[in-house]
């Protein structure tokens, strides 16, 4: 166990996910405790003071993000738990939503209670089967229980729950993005300013979390904000749901105390790379951030300091390993293909940056690479970040020039020499 | 009133205000193609960058004002952004300017060569997509030229609200279509969408590969298709480019009808009948005087229009709703006494047409029906007993309601059966052959220009009531 476990602290059977069982896990007592005994503003303070930072990728405190929202401006307020998990390699939401559902139901109503909001949603991805039902059941199951809907266990506190399945578009995965979608538009990122926290879901201020940060509210009222800081490293306080896949052994979710060493977790938790290859680079979180290589993790700890002292992020908990002997070029280009494919189309640099920057490397994967290639992939990486509404024109950038920084070679060599240096390999293949 | 500063000016602005706006005010130009000043903004060109000291570069379009911010439009760094924007909303463009009918006053062709003027750093295949796809019967849009600024689909959801357009599918990909159950074609106000569109994507199919736009020449004019008074301008031939190989007629049409953006009558927007106004003016045309049927000079039918009028007791004068200003005011002046008069409807609204609605269409569909009530009043066309002279000026008028006994004088531009009937036919011309003014149905004025030199035999209707006012003499 890669230290303490705040999420994932029961052992999954086939009933683990329901109501009775959390209830027999002291589920739902955090809720109780709030309408009993706790203020809205003394759950914002709490949790602002437990420094709980987001988990979707931007690692914006959670309280700062509660603190902006006026607890009584006369207006409507919305709570939306973000679980369009859409990221590449990152599947850590799915986990909770399939096996715990409750623990994000039940933080979401404190959250609601927190920020004075009647109806909450869930966007949830529209390919999550299995997390879809299960939710769905958590939610019968919870207004069944008098947990949702009017007057809340007798507290006086209303509270209505909608979810809403997505249909499947990355982009709707960014907070204005996933609003749009949910006023049944186009999932068109929007403009900032105004913020989400001022004018969001139908104009009103609204807080987007995502599904893991939210659920790690129902335990920070359980147990303080002390308690939860005393988790982790001081810059990033508590766990972190790891996804860890590509050439690994044991691919999985993993809950991680933020702070724990990088290699130990891989080599000892998920089992090293087969057949002992070394670790030529790491997506750490999810393919938005920068890839590290084998080197550059050597000693770095999981925790939000370590990377961005190593020029990444922990992004969404996405962990993909890859392993020596593994094409970079045919890497990216599948990356680029995602974000061609992914791109909205609503602002210029990304809908055709994105394109152009897949275009390229098809040609260089066929063999057709031009000198002037790799200098135009860094024109378009570098043009595209900062000038787009959202994040993912800026993220095909920085997947692109990531790799570009650490792997350049092997694009010289294979628009020099026509083909790829390792054979376009992108699988982990058993050597006979 | 926060202060802040552009390019180093201190402006002082007001809160609601952004950058892009108080900008335009100062005289600071910064490049846009979405941002419409009656559009919502939606910020998707990213071709307004500008960079604000300590914040980077942000689009002025969507950054309110704040106190002290430092505002550069035209910094290094600001530059080298425009150009790779161009260079991106080019990457798919198929610069196909040859062909295009935007050309000469294209937004992407102006910045192309005041900010970037480079080649396409791209060496593969554009991303091809449909060409002249049926939008509606008055429109055609190019995909592959849309750089997708989404004014069009801004303009039918917060202006006409038709709804009718929106993008079908996503990134490079993404195309404007049109709503399956809501036709484009049933949106009075569609034409406007050609006129936002920054490129030449949107093509007005009657202007379609009519004539390049520098061969044109405005001139400013007011729409008579109803009360409103829409001003436009009406594109015509160039003195400079008539040419004797075209079709001499090709000199004297109107090639196009754009609005003259006027804040305090239309705004930016006129209706699609307004477009339409060859329709009216380019019918064939009554270019001789005549009486009963019989060409004459035109001192000759004055000669007999002052007998009549000097002979007749009780004189009814119908006056047109289309007449200007100052031929309205003629008419008082010089023939209000002779004449019992009444403001005739020229024009009725035709089948299909809106009649009426909260943007611009008034059910009134005569330019002056406002100025011609206030000199003649409210009165419906009477025929009492007696009357021996009816004077209809302007067409629309059925002459089976005029009392079988009166003699007729007919003032008319276009050829049409009654000319004959009349006992004096004089041709008179029409909006687009003279200066006047036409005053709308809130009272505001508005002035049309001459576009079109008038043929010899016809007159214009103020010279002519001018001469029916004068005593009567002698045959020559």
């Amino acid at each position: 166990m890669p230290g303490r476990q705040l999420i994932m602290s029961f052992p999954v059977t086939a009933t683990s996910h329901a109501l009775p069982e959390y209830r027999a896990r002291g589920g739902y007592g955090a809720l109780a405790k709030t309408l009993g005994q706790l203020k809205p503003q003394d759950v914002v303070k709490e949790v602002t003071a437990s420094g709980l930072q987001g988990r979707g990728g931007a690692a914006f405190a959670v309280g700062r993000k509660w603190q902006v929202v006026q607890y009584d401006d006369g207006q409507p307020h919305y709570l939306i738990a973000n679980a369009d998990e859409g990221e590449p390699g990152t599947f850590k939401d799915r986990w909770i939503l399939e096996n715990n559902p409750h623990v994000l139901l039940e933080s979401m109503l404190i959250a609601s209670y927190a920020l004075n909001v009647r109806n909450c949603f869930v966007y949830i991805r529209g390919e999550f089967d299995l997390p879809y039902r299960r939710l769905a059941d958590a939610v019968e199951e919870a207004y069944a229980a008098g947990l949702f809907g009017r007057n809340v266990l007798g507290s006086g506190f209303s509270c209505d729950i909608v979810v809403y399945r997505g249909a499947g578009a990355y982009v709707a995965g960014e907070a204005s993005g996933l609003i749009s979608s949910l006023e049944g538009k186009k999932g068109y990122p929007r403009n900032r300013p105004p913020r989400l926290t001022v004018k969001g879901l139908y104009q009103r201020p609204t807080v987007v979390n995502n599904v893991e940060s939210l659920s790690n509210i129902a335990w920070i009222i359980n147990n303080g904000a002390d308690a939860f800081k005393a988790v982790g490293t001081p810059k990033s306080p508590g766990t972190r749901l790891f996804s860890v896949s590509g050439h690994i052994n044991r691919p999985g979710v993993y809950e991680v105390e933020l702070g724990y060493p990088w290699m130990k977790f891989l080599d000892e938790d998920c089992g090293g790379v087969p057949q002992g290859r070394a670790i030529k680079c790491v997506v750490p979180g999810g393919v938005s951030s920068k890839v590290l290589t084998g080197a550059d993790i050597t000693n770095l700890k999981l925790s939000h300091e370590d990377l961005w002292d190593a020029g990444s992020t922990l992004g969404s908990g996405g962990m993909i390993v890859i392993a020596e002997g593994t094409c970079m070029v045919a890497l990216l280009q599948v990356l680029m293909r995602f974000y061609h494919h992914e791109s909205c189309g609503q602002c210029t640099p990304c809908r055709h940056g994105t394109g152009w920057l897949h275009r390229i490397l098809d040609r260089i994967v066929a063999g057709d690479g031009r000198a002037d290639d790799i200098e135009r992939l860094y024109y378009i990486s570098k043009f595209n970040d900062g000038t787009t509404i959202c994040g993912l024109g800026d993220a095909a950038g920085y997947a692109c020039s990531g790799i570009l920084d650490k792997f350049r070679d092997e694009f010289e060599y294979c628009i020099e020499h026509k083909r790829s240096k390792f054979g376009g390999n992108l699988e982990c293949l058993r050597s006979s | 009133m926060p202060e802040i500063f552009i390019n180093g000016q201190a402006i002082e602005a007001r809160d609601d205000q952004t950058v892009m706006e108080v900008a335009r005010e100062h005289g600071h130009f910064i490049p846009y193609f979405c941002w419409h000043p009656r559009l919502s903004v939606v910020g998707n060109c990213r071709m307004c960058l500008v960079e604000v000291e300590g914040r980077g570069l942000d689009i002025a379009c969507n950054m309110p004002v704040a106190k002290g911010m430092q505002v550069f439009t035209n910094s290094e760094e600001v530059q080298a952004h425009r150009k790779a924007i161009l260079q991106f909303i080019t990457l798919n463009h198929p610069v196909d300017c040859g062909i295009c009918d935007k050309a000469g006053e294209c937004t992407l062709q102006d910045y192309h060569y005041e900010y970037s003027g480079q080649r396409s750093l791209s060496h593969d295949e554009k991303v091809r997509s449909t060409k002249f796809y049926n939008l509606s019967n008055r429109i055609l849009l190019d995909n592959e030229r849309c750089i997708l600024c989404l004014r069009c689909t801004r303009f039918t959801h917060e202006v006409s609200k038709s709804m009718a357009l929106g993008v079908e599918r996503r990134g490079d990909i993404s195309n404007i279509r049109p709503v399956e159950d809501r036709p484009l074609s049933e949106d009075p106000y569609s034409d406007n969408i050609v006129d936002i569109c920054p490129v030449g994507a949107l093509l007005s199919r009657q202007f379609l590969h009519k004539s390049r736009v520098w061969f044109l020449q405005p001139t400013p004019s007011v729409c008579p298709g109803c009360a409103r008074g829409c001003t436009v301008q009406v594109w015509h031939r160039k003195p400079e480019w008539k040419l004797k190989a075209l079709d001499p007629r090709q000199n004297e049409n109107i090639a196009r009808v754009t609005p003259l953006d006027n804040p305090a009558v239309n705004g930016p927007w006129i209706c699609n009948k307004g477009r339409d106004l060859a329709q009216v003016f380019e019918r064939a045309r009554a270019d001789e005087p005549m009486l009963k049927g019989r060409p004459v000079t035109v001192p000759a039918a004055l000669d007999e229009a002052r007998r009549l009028i000097g002979a007749a007791r009780h004189p009814v004068a119908l006056v047109s709703n289309w007449g200007s200003n100052e031929e309205l005011e003629t008419f008082k002046d010089k023939l209000g006494e002779v004449f019992h008069c009444f403001v005739k409807q020229d024009w009725q609204a035709q089948p299909g047409e809106r009649i009426e609605d909260d943007l611009l269409i008034r059910g009134d569909k005569n330019p002056n029906t406002t100025r011609a009530r206030e000199l003649f009043g409210h009165a419906e066309p009477d025929f009492k007993d007696g009357t021996d002279l009816v004077l209809v000026w302007g067409e629309g008028f059925d002459f089976a309601r005029l009392p079988p006994q009166a003699r007729i004088i007919f003032l008319n531009s276009y050829l049409q059966p009654e000319n004959g009937h009349a006992d004096v036919f004089l041709p008179v011309s029409i909006q687009t052959e003279r200066h006047g003014h036409y005053t709308n149905f809130e009272g505001t004025i508005s002035a049309f220009e001459p576009c079109f030199e008038k043929k010899p035999g016809v007159q214009h209707a103020e010279d002519l009531i001018r001469a029916l006012a004068t005593p009567a003499r002698g045959h020559p």
